[in-house]
């Protein structure tokens, strides 16, 4: 077993791992967090994608020790528990899901992405979309949906914050 | 699955590193990115006893020293596509980089890892032997420094020994006078290559000189395609009978047959994929002449 500390979507923690368990596996388990879904567990799917320091990384590929220090976020953190985020709105308004199960990973995928789109003020191509979200596997909506869901967060929250801009 | 159980070791430095994997030997790797790593350990396919976490070492750089692009073996792949040099240089190898997984893996992913773990369809080792890079490798008891040609020898094989890591590949500096491309055909875009081609050409007056091409799905290694290289020899860039080079590559092959491809359509993709990245490095070739 080793010592290890996390910040967890704000609360830290210490606690003691087994080296072999997947940060994936410790965030569910010890801190409860079942928004973190396991698909693959080999990097293919997505689902298990968290932040760690602010970048999407698959948490079924990193160990848990390797963590210790770091701050993690999960797809508990983005909007609140109503999940109220203009990219989860979106995902709702243009049938970006349907069973749910690789939701969280594509909104930790996407959030960066669609922030970043925001900041640089583009609207990106569908090929560019499709390409963040390649390492994000979905078996029901045929990816249009989701697609559809990012142009359309981004656009909202260039209006949002192009409104908050002007008023600046 | 989970992975079995295993010791887990911070490397301090890159002595340290190289202490720990020689006193484990054959029960000890070391751990980069853990993009190739990790899913073989969850998989169980690899059961290491001890990890090795190099991820604090200084091995994120890279640099030109006089004729060579030094690539520290931390550099993750997504670095690749800002590298100035790069992008001017190694045409082939920036197109190579877009094939390498997804963002996330490119994000993490080292070329250190992607080197030693030597996945069949992994596109970094074919670049390396495009390029005639040299693998440095350093174990306790000091440096190696091996030829891609001679580095890769199957399947996850390679020519490091038990104790060894990679810690940067040299690539030399590609001539003023040549041009390159890489193509990639699989199944689903971010998803293994089913075979995929890199070509690296020189010319003088508009002919080509000299070729270099290396081929990933045909064998459990990147091979290089010497019978295309050699068909190319003399051509001129703007007929350069890509087509006919890459049937010479592919009527002396016996490409491996899996759940993906069979070996008559990898055949198929080898000669087809060798003629349209000979075609993109001659075309490249002739914009450059015309700048």
């Amino acid at each position: 077993m080793q010592e290890i500390e996390l910040e967890v979507n704000g609360v830290r923690r210490r606690l003691s791992v087994e080296p072999r368990r997947l940060l994936a596996d410790v965030l569910r388990q010890e801190f409860g967090l079942s928004g973190v879904h396991i698909g693959c567990a080999q990097g293919a799917c997505g689902c298990c994608t968290v932040h760690i320091e602010g970048v999407p990384r698959l948490s079924c590929l990193t160990f848990a020790v390797q963590c210790d220090g770091a701050s993690i976020r999960t797809v508990e953190s983005i909007g609140g528990v109503r999940a109220e985020h203009l990219l989860q709105e979106a995902f709702r308004s243009e049938h970006g899901l349907q069973c749910g199960y690789c939701t969280p990973g594509y909104i930790m995928t996407l959030v960066p992405f669609v922030s970043r789109m925001v900041e640089e003020a583009r609207m990106p191509e569908d090929e560019e979309i499709r390409e963040a979200m390649s390492g994000n596997i979905c078996r029901c909506t045929g990816y249009h949906g989701i697609v559809a869901a990012v142009r359309k967060a981004i656009g909202d929250q260039m209006a949002a914050s192009g409104g908050a801009n002007h008023a600046g | 699955m989970r992975p079995t159980p295993f010791e887990y070791h911070r490397a301090e430095s890159l002595d340290h590193a190289l202490a720990l994997l020689a006193e484990f030997g054959e029960e000890g790797r070391p751990l980069g990115g853990g993009q190739s790593l990790v899913p073989m350990m969850n998989l169980r396919l690899a059961r290491p006893a001890h990890l090795v976490d190099i991820n604090g070492l200084p091995l994120d750089f890279i640099e030109v020293e006089g004729d060579v692009l030094r690539v520290g073996a931390l550099v993750r792949h997504e670095r690749y596509l800002k590298e100035k040099v790069i992008g001017e240089r190694f045409a082939a190898f920036h197109d190579a980089v877009q094939w390498i997984g997804h963002p996330t893996i490119r994000s993490r992913g080292t070329i250190g890892g992607s080197i030693a773990h030597a996945d069949p369809s992994a596109e970094l080792p074919a670049v390396a032997m495009l390029y005639g890079a040299t693998i440095i490798a350093r174990s306790a008891n000091g440096e190696r420094r091996i030829a891609a040609d001679d580095f890769f020898l199957g399947a996850y094989m390679t020519a490091l020994e038990a104790g060894e890591m990679v810690v940067a590949v040299e690539f030399p500096l590609p001539p003023a006078h040549s041009a390159g491309a890489f193509m990639e055909i699989s199944e689903r875009r971010s998803d293994f290559a089913t075979v995929s081609v890199g070509a690296q050409i020189t010319f003088s007056g508009g002919s080509i000189t000299g070729a270099r091409i290396v081929a990933t799905g045909v064998e459990l290694q990147p091979i290089r395609a010497i019978p295309a290289e050699e068909a190319l020899s003399g051509k001129p860039l703007s007929a350069c009978e890509a087509r006919a080079a890459g049937r010479a590559f592919a009527e002396g092959i016996d490409p491996i047959s899996d759940n993906v491809a069979s070996s008559e359509y990898r055949r198929s993709l080898a000669a087809e994929l060798t003629s349209r990245a000979v075609e993109k490095a001659c075309q490249r070739a002739l914009e450059a002449g015309q700048e």
